[in-house]
């Protein structure tokens, strides 16, 4: 199986004034293509600082990220950009969507940046995505007439469109009821299954960490020390998850 | 090509989603503009004004002069069998339109209760064309200027003489010959006051003028060339073909010098030469005495234009950093994505520069109409400026090139306004600009 991300000893210190405040303390991680992967974790215990090194929008402080066989401290500001736009898909916590764009505007975004699909091919891959999403209907919506739920479909759409190998989605369904929560996650889980595209998500919440198909668990900037490179076993997972198996496990 | 749609599309976006702020800058570049537009038509208008005045009562566009010398070290400022020239002149200049004789003198002019020094014009009103437009009678007519021995005063002179239409003055001058000759003429016109030149200017028939110098009637001070607008740009160009034109056809011209011809006497009776030199210079040679005015309104506007440049600049600037603030979390979403840097400034600089245009296009609609009502009231201006401006009313010119260039400055200087602070966003890493509040 091929492997998309690999980090070895990575670290992240913040500066906060005068003191260091250390995020990440000796990561090493590798992630494989296809996985539906959960990073789990407290609050403050360094989820958003790992992802945001893995969607190559930060850069550590030591030790090296790999994300689809390029070492990003190799990379200048152009490249890392241009990796991003072909490589990884971005779903942010509270959505992110450009307010001034409607629907069908926001989830076109990157494929104008990549520039390489013409308006027809862009409109046929928007529209199909939107169908997949459940928007179809929606499309020249503004994202403020929008629910949660629907902005955040929007949002899975848009990082899905240029049919990245990698998406990254930061507590996806922090901002969302538990019901829309859900839904959000059978479909992410969906599209996983479907294309074979590799989902790293992370949460605080037990029952959504549930849905993955692998969990790596962060304390304090560090992976907990289990077998298998901070991946908790099926039965740790079980354990945490109080979802019914059968309504959420495939 | 679809990428730059998107800024567009984004960009215009912005501006009305962002209503108010949008309108008020936007107005605030329209102001500015207008009063771009304006102070530019002032200053061409003033410019226009004091050239077509100047040109009309005392050079022409050009100015064919010379000096005539008995001996070498007398020279007078004239132009023998001036009509000879005038052929010549008609033949090689295409680009004339009229062209009329002048007689050139100085002396002293005496009334019973008071005297004054002025220069003579001597006149041949039937030929003149734009000189009864420009100079305007308070009292008595032109056409009576084309009988013998007669004057046409201005008021400020008519005050130190202390004289009225029908009276009679005395003019006395020095003859080329050296000899004192006087010659009395009749009140005949009486002309409002049009600044510096109505200062030291009277104008005399012509035939009092050759009398009063005991000249032949084959001769004339200088003749003034009035071109075709056009023609006006290069006027050094045009003077110094014409002088080798004059000089194919057989006349002896002198050194060109751009300088008035009432400065040259001297050079000229240190020069070793009698008989007749022509001389062609352009109305800024001889009116280069007080081109300081016009360098000076030059001076003022692009100052004035300075300052109101400056404060677009800040205003513009103050508001797209607020705007571009507020739109960071934005700016870190598009680079997260995958947005380059310089699509970011490129982005917000569209945006800018569509704004600019819009004010801008606003702006010299305003300034033109503005221009234009000011231009009907027929505003009248105080005595000070009158004197610089040699007019009593104020007059505005906006010439399309200036109405061009006020639009572009201000488009071009907007845009410009965004890029330090959208520079400055693009440049934070998306991390940084994602997770900024406000
Ligand atoms: N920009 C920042 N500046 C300073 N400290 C930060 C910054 N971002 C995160 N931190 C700190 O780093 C630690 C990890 O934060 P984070 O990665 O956001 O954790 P999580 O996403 O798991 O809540 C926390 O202690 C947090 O306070
Ligand atoms: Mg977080």
């Amino acid at each position: 199986m091929a492997i998309i991300v690999s980090i070895r000893n990575a670290t992240k210190d913040y500066r906060l004034g005068k003191v260091l405040v250390p995020a990440l303390r000796g990561v090493s991680l590798e992630v494989n293509s296809g996985e539906f992967l959960s990073i789990a974790g407290p609050s403050g215990s360094g989820k958003t600082t790992l992802l945001n090194l893995i969607g190559c929008v930060d850069t550590p402080t030591s030790g090296t990220v790999e994300v689809a066989g390029r070492n990003t401290a190799e990379l200048g500001e152009r490249a890392l950009t241009r990796l991003r736009l072909y490589t990884i898909g971005f779903i942010f916590q509270s959505f992110n969507l450009v307010g001034v764009l409607d629907v069908f505007r926001n989830v076109e975004l990157p494929l104008l940046l990549q520039r390489t699909l013409s308006s027809k091919e862009r409109a046929e891959r928007v529209h199909s995505l939107l169908d997949r999403v459940g928007l179809k209907e929606y499309s020249d919506h503004r994202p403020s007439e929008l629910s949660g739920g629907q902005r955040q479909r929007v949002a899975i759409a848009r990082a899905l469109v240029t049919r990245p190998q990698l998406v990254l989605a930061d507590e996806p369904t922090a901002n969302l009821d538990s019901v829309t929560g859900q839904n959000i996650l059978d479909l992410m889980r969906e599209l996983n299954h479907a294309d074979g595209t590799t989902f790293i998500f992370s949460t605080h919440d037990a029952r959504v960490m549930s849905y993955a198909n692998a969990v790596i668990r962060l304390a304090d900037g560090k992976l907990s020390d289990t077998s298998d490179g901070g991946r908790a076993t099926d039965a740790e997972v079980a354990e945490l998850g109080h979802v019914s198996a059968g309504a959420s496990q495939p | 090509m679809s990428s730059f749609f998107l800024d567009l599309r984004i960009a215009l976006l912005s501006l009305f989603e962002h209503k108010r702020r949008t309108f008020l800058l936007g107005a605030a570049v329209a102001t500015v503009t207008a009063l771009l537009v304006l102070l530019n038509g002032l200053s061409a208008g003033i410019r226009q004004t004091l050239i077509e005045t100047a040109t009309t009562i005392s050079t022409g566009h050009l100015n064919v002069g010379g000096f005539f010398k008995v001996t070498a070290g007398r020279g007078s400022p004239i132009v023998t069998d001036y009509q000879k020239v005038v052929e010549v002149v008609k033949r090689e200049v295409p680009e004339l339109d009229f062209s009329v004789p002048r007689g050139r003198g100085w002396g002293k002019i005496v009334s019973d209760s008071g005297s004054t020094q002025a220069g003579i014009g001597g006149i041949e009103i039937e030929h003149e064309r734009d000189f009864k437009r420009i100079v305007q009678l308070s009292s008595g007519n032109f056409e009576d200027l084309a009988q013998p021995n007669t004057i046409l005063l201005f008021e400020s002179q008519i005050k130190k003489l202390q004289v009225k239409i029908g009276d009679a003055v005395t003019i006395s001058a020095q003859t080329p010959r050296g000899v004192a000759n006087t010659v009395d003429c009749r009140v005949v016109a009486i002309a409002k006051d049009i600044g510096l030149l109505s200062q030291w200017n009277v104008f005399v028939s012509s035939d009092s003028l050759r009398s009063l110098y005991q000249l032949r009637p084959d001769v004339t001070g200088a003749i003034h060339l009035h071109l075709h607008p056009k023609a006006l740009k290069d006027l050094p160009r045009l003077a110094a073909r014409l002088r080798t034109s004059l000089e194919h056809a057989g006349y002896r011209l002198m050194e060109p010098d751009p300088k008035p011809f009432f400065m040259k006497f001297q050079s000229v009776a240190r020069e070793d030469w009698t008989g007749q030199k022509l001389d062609v210079t352009t109305w800024e040679d001889e009116l280069s005495f007080m081109m300081w005015t016009l360098k000076a309104l030059d001076g003022l506007t692009f100052i004035l234009m300075l300052i109101l440049m400056g404060i677009v600049v800040t205003g513009i600037m103050n508001t797209m950093w607020i705007a571009i603030r507020e739109r960071t979390k934005e700016i870190g979403t598009l680079r997260a994505m995958g947005m380059q840097r310089g699509s970011v400034v490129r982005m917000f600089f569209l945006e800018s520069l569509l704004l600019g245009i819009f004010g801008g296009v606003t702006g010299v609609t305003l300034g033109v109409s503005l221009a234009a009502l000011l231009n009907a009231a027929h505003i009248h201006v105080p005595l000070t400026v009158q004197i610089f401006l040699m007019s009593d009313t104020l007059h505005l010119a906006v010439l399309p090139t200036a109405m061009l260039s006020a639009l572009l400055l201000v488009a071009v200087v907007t845009g410009a306004a965004s890029l330090f602070p959208s520079l400055r966003a693009a440049r934070l890493k998306p991390v940084d600009a994602m997770s900024h509040f406000g």
